[in-house]
């Protein structure tokens, strides 16, 4: 990610004052975010839910 | 009432402590007394307190002891002292996430664990440290030094519930709460050699802890033997309709099956983690061999197991992680940015630059590999990881502790929920714990502690203290 996009992405988050302050902080956050999306696999089944986000097991 | 020394008093366990008090061969002041000498002399060098709660600590212990003497127990940890992750309320206390941002947080009632602790009867002595906000971590730029490894202070005693760990460890409290989102309870009881049980999602509430990722947050107990971490689940486990995360179901009675043999117990090797992976240090690889051998010769039957790779577990618990931590974070990170530690603003902030479908693409992943580990689960009784790939790494070498940070084995049960031991495997040779994991079916906590309790008999695990006095 450019330095312009991360400048932009992070506005419009509202991190225009990290921006001012932490900008090598708010690269580095960019940056983690982009690298990791890169080791998923993409579920191939376009049915392939995402609900429930978490329900362990049937309870009673 | 109990003769000796006080100074042996700090290495009784939870039910070796519960059991003596309830036979009223313990006083509860004298070991309250112990503990707080223990901490007078060492804290100072661990910093596992943010806030050692003291004096009423002392009167707690000593209404504990007028009520055993008259042969009222309030629960099965009557008299026994707990530490407090300082990101779970006690009513009275600042819940601070050892954060500037939270500082002056008090907290105005007891989060439903503490809650159950109290009421089995166990004293609140403090709270203790955490990496910020249970993710930025060990930071020298807090309100607060981070926790320090009782085995060597020169070294991370892991976290993000790093006071719990180092506090149990070093013997200033027999036991402690600690949460786990990435691995938090799990990652400092494989550097300080204790027991640390991440429980199956759901089944300790939540309620009361402050959050860090919504469909991954699980609170856990940390204890120095197997059979203290199975009775404090026993205590805190249990249904709560308050908590939106919390799974329907009873409380399991974990302990009752802790003695019996595995003989014949399917335990899947997940050997791919540290030896593709993430490769280990030999050392680690080596003592993950013992505890495999061990188990066989005890009469377990072991076999490999494949499942998504560790890069892959880690990227989308980062993912849910981080957007959802980000939903939590996200007005304070935009007004006051300076008021966090470098490490938790930069973990943090990273939230702000994934996108929505991001988000849901590895919530769908996630169902997917949930499908994977319980297929593994249907053919085998419990599986068998690494949890650390090192041994912990020295505190004040920052490259180190990026380095280190993501050679682990937990993120996976946290994305899958499922219940997850994490214990010492052994010592290396500079004398630093090892560390070996256990991952059971959900809501089975009771198997994950029968073989780790056959592993602890056999290694003697429990007999292990740290070289600090």
């Amino acid at each position: 990610m450019d330095k312009a996009t991360i400048e932009v992405l992070a506005r419009r988050a509202g991190l225009a004052k990290a921006l001012a302050e932490f900008p090598e902080d708010v690269a580095a956050a960019a940056k983690q975010a982009a690298d990791v999306m890169a080791k998923i696999k993409q579920p191939t089944d376009p049915a392939a839910e995402p609900w429930p986000p978490m329900r362990a097991g049937d309870g009673l | 009432m109990r003769d000796g020394p006080l100074t042996e008093l700090p290495w009784l366990g939870v039910v070796e402590a519960a059991q003596a008090i309830a036979a009223k061969d313990l006083s509860p002041v004298d070991l309250m007394k112990s503990l707080l000498e223990r901490i007078a002399a060492l804290d100072p060098r661990l910093n596992a307190f943010i806030r050692l709660d003291a004096e009423p600590a002392m009167q707690a212990a000593k209404a504990a002891e007028t009520e055993a003497m008259a042969g009222r127990l309030r629960g099965p940890l009557h008299g026994v002292p707990v530490g407090i992750k300082d990101i779970i309320d006690v009513a009275g206390l600042p819940t601070t996430g050892h954060s500037k941002i939270l500082q002056d947080n008090l907290a105005t009632a007891d989060a439903v664990c503490v809650q159950k602790l109290r009421g089995a009867g166990a004293i609140v002595l403090g709270k203790l440290s955490t990496h910020e906000f249970a993710i930025g971590g060990p930071s020298f730029d807090l309100p607060w030094p981070p926790a320090r490894n009782p085995w060597n202070t020169d070294h991370h005693p892991g976290g993000s519930s790093s006071g719990s760990g180092s506090g149990v460890a070093a013997g200033l409290f027999p036991m402690a709460l600690g949460s786990d989102t990435g691995g938090s309870v799990r990652n400092p009881a494989s550097c300080c050699g204790i027991v640390g049980l991440k429980p199956t999602y759901g089944l300790v509430s939540r309620r009361g802890v402050f959050p860090l990722s919504f469909t991954l947050d699980h609170i856990g107990p940390m204890t120095r033997t197997v059979a203290d971490n199975a009775l404090m689940l026993e205590v805190i486990a249990g249904h709560d309709p308050l908590d939106p995360g919390s799974a329907a179901t009873r409380n399991g009675h974990y302990a009752a099956g802790l003695e019996r043999s595995v003989r014949d117990l399917r335990v899947g090797f997940i050997r791919h983690f540290h030896e593709i992976d993430v490769a280990a240090e030999p050392e680690v690889t080596a003592a993950l061999e013992h505890v495999a051998r061990t188990l066989q010769m005890e009469g377990a039957e072991l076999r490999d197991v494949k499942l998504p790779t560790l890069g892959e577990f880690g990227a989308v618990n980062r993912v849910i992680l981080q957007s959802e931590a980000w939903a939590i974070h996200g007005p304070w990170l935009r007004e006051r940015p300076g008021d966090y530690g470098q490490l938790a603003r930069r973990r943090l902030m990273a939230g702000a630059f994934f996108a929505a479908g991001d988000y849901v693409q590895a919530q769908r992943r996630r169902l997917e590999m949930i499908a994977e580990v319980e297929e593994a689960l249907r053919e085998h009784d419990v599986l068998l990881c690494a949890s650390s790939m090192d041994p912990p790494c020295r505190i004040d070498r920052p490259a180190d502790i990026e380095r280190t940070y993501p050679r682990q084995a937990r993120t996976p049960f946290n994305v899958t929920g499922h219940p997850a031991l994490a214990m010492m495997a052994g010592l290396s040779v500079d004398g630093l714990p090892l560390s070996v994991q256990f991952v059971g079916r959900y809501f089975d906590e009771a198997t994950l502690f029968q073989v780790a309790r056959a592993w602890e008999q056999a290694a003697g695990t429990d007999k292990k203290r740290p070289p600090i006095v």
